[in-house]
């Protein structure tokens, strides 16, 4: 085990390292470059050979990104062209407020869509099943900025209950203001993947449910609930919860419309902020960083999986 | 053997049965009236063919039918009604007064639970069993179906468990709650032929000490006539013809009964043809009128009351009924001597009268061997770990030697596992060999490249198990037959559209099929494909893998009839790989047999069968489960011990050691060589070969002996 997550940690490296240059090689190749987004369009030729010497722009590019590596290594990655600031710093600012998006939407994603998908399943074929299944179709389908916007008009703008522009607040500094300020976005975002959860988990509770062993688990006369909860749903939730963390992963840095929509610090707005004002090392530390914890998640999964299913075991 | 008095009260008593399937399409009669009863301590056999409505009796008798299921009639269980009862008098029926034991031990478990606890589980949510007490139960339980060290097993997870061990687990857990009926669902079909014995033994042992009420469903003649009492044959959703099990196989009076025993093969009757039931077995949807089994019956003759007039059971003697207007005519012939059949395949004689190819007879003169393999190995690495280190090697075939003549069939047994499959994949060139020689018409072709296997290929080809799977859902038939002339781009060489009329002539197809979809056709008429296919390059040598093993008893008949058919027109040479002794016997000329890896004993069919000299033969032999009537000529059996270890840790010395009743120090050290037997063909790998003279284990309990 211990090896098995050591290995999986290794193989962040070369991912890493790969998708670097990647980024890095790709950002130099669009047209303009770093130098015409610092100085602007009207810059003179001077201002311009000034900048390009004072970044070291002028370099091969290959130089440029073996020097931006090392560095990266002791932790530097580098400064905002923009603000000046250590893209480290500006990184650190946004991650807090997204990881806390990402989880507080992911759980009302859970608690929506599981008991969506259960009613579901359970009552598969009827006017029940049917009215849910619309919801999830229309919980994926409605975009979520309007979604969004709704809900502001509805919370903020008519009723006053909610502020329209949600804050970063820690939940242990303040659990109800960090209610009142996420509940907004996050709802927005949780009531999209509980269309999701709720699709997908019908699914496989479905298939579970013909399953022999259910079949087996009934001819010994257990209650239904029992059938349910003991036998369908534990395996049912196999396959779910990779769901669940491709998701969750996926709202660090994914989340950029609705970060948009509620003005919500968030890293997803943090990188196209960069990308709009050509901020390259902004945008490389970024994506890396997004990168990181999109695999540390789904590694998470893996490791979560040698708990729930016996059958594996990586040794 | 003998039946028990008749008692007045019936454990299980279904009237009038009908259950039918209600959902999108058209509803499906799936059981049309059925009356049946089982009494404490008897053992009633189901047979039929498959969707002849088994399982779907079974399901009713323990009230486990889906939602899509209108049921009518009654099911009185222990003199409660379990039609239209409610839920909760359901659940408290089960386990309590019935218990399950269902087909495939693999999927019946949960995977995500301790064996333990879901053998307990059903005790304890009736509330006769404490939680805290679970535990220690539950090693009881496994101690009594012989599960070896219960205290770790219960604690362990199903995938931990091999198959005749999860299938004792099951076994179990349908007992816990003593039922006073037990519904076993082909419970043995999914497992070898040697732990089947155990299993059935085990089943036997059990009942006989609960004196439950068994319902056994399944297609293996051999089984109803060595473990049940009385037997009911099904066919389209009905019972055709119950009575004893002596009576039915010695006298059976419905037609279906008699064409179904005289086309099954037997291993204790060598005959030189099978007598298969021509045509289909009905579908639900689409049910012939009158009798459902007039299209194929031979007594039938046209006569119109058979096709207007639906039969009913009627009584032929005590305690036998048939449902056929004419069972009278039926008489008293011998089932298995075969009788006049009417309506045989319809193949011409004189195919079946041509002189039999060359080197037919191992002893006179030999001509030189179409394919020989010596010393054959195939080892497939483990990896694992942080570099994919290969941590172990898996021996799927360790030093097999074979020889086959041209027009010979060598059939190949073994249990699940052993290395059959990996062996006629390898000699086909689609498993890289590791070791040894394989010469095809006095050529090596092990280790040649893709290229220089190609005209190899053409004269050999390979036959699949699953007619299912291994036919292109997008093809149509013409081109999934034509698929192999086109790889060597031969199609318009050989005759293009006429040729692939002619190879689905050959194998009893109207060459109109060509353009229809696979999904058209039944397994049967589905491996008719398969095998016009492997015909298509015009080989010398078939690889057939389980041809016949996912086809019902009547059906295989066909396709095993056919293959001896174009072996005789062709000469064909038949590698014919299977786990069934019966078939195997039937089709081959000579037999090998392997163990985990290795070929134990190889021989003419007549030696190997009448003789056998390896104590894992003579187990393998002993364990099939015979169509016996007679209970005198009960044959003793030895029951082997454990299951056919893992071929990635096989015990030392001799592979079968741990298991051998003839096993001495030596077996555990020393490999044996396999080297002739005596002076005849047989070919044997034991220290201590030799003819079985006493028979080494008194034969276990039948089930529902009189106690
Ligand atoms: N849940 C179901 N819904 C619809 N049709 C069903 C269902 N279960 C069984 N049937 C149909 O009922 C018929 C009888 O099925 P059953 O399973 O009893 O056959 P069987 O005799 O047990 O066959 P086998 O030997 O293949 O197990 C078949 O045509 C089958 O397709
Ligand atoms: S009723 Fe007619 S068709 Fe049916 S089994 Fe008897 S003879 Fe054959
Ligand atoms: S060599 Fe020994 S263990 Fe192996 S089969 Fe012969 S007697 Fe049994
Ligand atoms: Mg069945």
């Amino acid at each position: 085990m211990i090896g098995f997550v050591t290995w999986r940690l290794a193989q962040l490296v070369p991912v890493l390292l790969v998708a670097s240059a990647l980024i890095f090689f790709m950002m130099y190749a669009v047209p303009g470059g770093p130098v015409a987004a610092l100085v602007g369009e009207n810059a003179t030729q001077e201002q311009i050979a000034a900048v390009t010497e004072q970044f070291g722009l002028n370099r091969p590019v290959a130089v440029q990104y073996v020097d931006w590596l090392l560095r990266a290594l002791t932790g530097d990655l580098g400064q905002s062209l923009h603000s000046r600031e250590p893209v480290l710093k500006l990184i650190g600012e946004r991650l807090p407020a997204t990881l806390q998006l990402a989880a507080v939407a992911t759980l009302i994603g859970l608690l929506v869509g599981v008991p969506l998908a259960l009613a579901s399943a359970l009552s598969q074929g009827s006017w029940l099943d049917r009215a849910l299944s619309g919801w999830s179709a229309l919980a994926l389908g409605v975009p979520t900025f309007w979604v969004g916007i709704l809900l502001i008009l509805l919370f903020a703008v008519e009723l006053k209950l909610l502020p329209a522009a949600s804050a970063y607040v820690p939940v242990w500094q303040d659990p109800w203001q960090m209610i009142r300020n996420a509940i907004l976005p996050a709802g927005t975002l949780g009531l999209y993947v509980s269309g999701i959860f709720a699709r997908f988990l019908r699914g496989s509770l479905i298939t579970e449910f013909n399953a022999d062993y259910v079949r087996t688990a009934r001819s010994k006369g257990l209650k239904e609930g029992t059938v349910v909860a003991r036998h369908v749903l534990r395996n049912a939730m196999l396959p779910f919860v990779t769901i669940v963390g491709i998701m969750l992963a996926g709202f660090i840095g994914g989340a950029v419309v609705t970060e948009a929509v509620f003005t919500y610090p968030g890293l997803g707005r943090l990188v196209i902020q960069a990308i709009g004002s050509r901020d390259y090392p902004l945008v490389q530390g970024c994506i890396l960083v997004i990168l990181a914890i999109y695999i540390l998640i789904n590694l998470l999964v893996d490791v979560l999986y040698v708990y729930i299913d016996p059958r594996i075991d990586y040794g | 053997m003998e039946g028990p008095p008749q008692m007045p009260n019936p454990v299980l008593s279904i009237r009038s049965l009908n259950v039918t399937f209600v959902g999108s399409g058209a509803d499906i009669p799936a059981v049309r009236g059925i009356d049946l009863d089982v009494h404490e301590n008897e053992v009633l056999g189901i047979v039929g063919e498959s969707g002849s409505g088994k399982s779907v009796t079974a399901l009713a008798a323990a009230g486990l039918l889906p939602r899509t299921a209108r049921i009518t009639g009654s099911v009185l269980l222990g003199g409660r009604q379990v039609v239209g009862a409610t839920a909760d008098d359901l659940r408290r029926m089960r386990g309590q007064d019935v218990g399950v034991v269902f087909q495939d031990p693999s999927t019946t478990l949960n995977p995500l639970m301790p064996v333990g606890d879901q053998v307990t589980e059903g005790e304890v949510a009736h509330g006769r069993l404490a939680r805290a007490d679970a535990g220690v139960r539950a090693v009881d339980l496994l101690r009594e179906v012989d599960i070896a060290d219960p205290d770790n097993r219960a604690r362990q997870y199903p995938h931990e468990f091999s198959g005749g061990m999860r299938q004792r687990a099951v076994i179990a857990m349908a007992m816990a709650g003593r039922p006073r009926l037990i519904v076993a669902d082909e419970p043995t079909t999914a497992l070898d032929v040697t732990v089947q014995a155990q299993v059935l033994a085990l089943l036997a042992r059990r009942q006989a000490e609960t004196g439950a009420a068994v319902v056994l469903i399944t297609h293996d003649l051999g089984v109803v006539a060595e473990v049940a009492h009385r037997v009911a044959v099904m066919y389209g959703g009905r019972i055709v013809e119950t009575g004893s099990v002596r009576d039915i196989f010695a006298r059976p009076r419905h037609p279906y009964t008699a064409a179904l025993l005289r086309s099954a093969p037997r291993i204790d009757v060598t005959a030189g043809r099978l007598d298969p039931i021509p045509g289909q077995p009905p579908t639900p949807t689409d049910l012939p009128a009158g009798c459902t089994f007039h299209p194929r019956c031979p007594l039938h003759a046209g006569r119109t009351r058979c096709t207007t007039e639906d039969p009913a059971l009627r009584p032929m003697g005590p305690g036998q009924a048939a449902a056929c207007h004419f069972a009278e005519e039926m008489g008293a012939r011998d089932p298995l001597s075969p009788g006049p059949s009417p309506r045989g395949e319809g193949r011409p004689v004189a195919a079946a009268s041509l002189p039999p190819p060359g080197g037919r007879d191992s002893e006179r003169g030999s001509p030189p061997p179409l394919l020989v393999v010596d010393d054959l190995k195939v080892h497939f690495p483990i990896r694992a770990g942080l570099l994919r280190r290969v941590v172990r090697t898996v021996r799927a075939v360790d030093g097999v030697s074979l020889s086959l003549a041209p027009g010979e069939t060598l059939g190949l047994v073994g249990e699940s596992g052993c290395g059959k499959t990996t062996t006629g994949r390898a000699i086909m060139g689609l498993i890289r060999s590791t070791g040894g020689r394989i010469l095809f018409d006095g050529k090596p072709v092990h280790g040649l490249s893709r290229k220089g296997l190609r005209p190899v290929r053409r004269a050999m080809q390979y036959v699949f198990q699953d007619p299912f799977s291994s036919l292109n859902p997008m093809l149509s038939v013409g081109d999934a037959i034509a698929e192999p002339l086109r790889i060597h781009g031969l199609y318009d060489a050989a005759g293009g559209a006429t040729w692939i009329a002619t190879l689905l002539d050959m194998v009893g197809l109207s060459p109109s099929v060509a353009h229809r979809m696979p999904r058209e056709f039944s397994g049967g008429q589905k491996q008719r494909i398969g095998i016009a296919r492997a015909l298509a390059l015009k080989p010398r040598l078939l690889i057939l893998d389980e041809p016949v093993s996912a086809l019902d008893v009547s059906i295989q008949a066909q396709i095993v009839n056919l293959l001896q058919d174009l072996q005789k027109d062709l000469g064909l040479a038949y590698l014919f790989i299977a786990h069934d002794l019966s078939v195997v016997k039937h089709i081959s000329d000579r037999v090998a047999v392997m163990y985990l890896g290795r070929i134990v004993e190889e021989g003419p069919k007549a030696d190997l069968y009448g003789r056998p000299v390896h104590p894992y033969t003579q187990a393998l032999l002993s364990a099939v489960p015979a169509v016996d009537v007679d209970p005198a000529a009960k044959r003793r059996r030895i029951v082997l011990e454990g299951e056919i270890p893992n071929p990635s840790a096989p015990p030392p010395g001799c592979h079968f050691h741990p298991r051998c009743f003839r096993a001495d120090g030596r077996c555990g050290v020393e490999v044996p060589a396999f080297r002739p037997y005596g002076d005849g063909a047989t070919r044997t790998a034991c220290h201590h070969a030799g003819p079985l003279t006493v028979p080494l284990t008194p034969a276990p309990e039948t089930l529902g002996a009189s106690p």
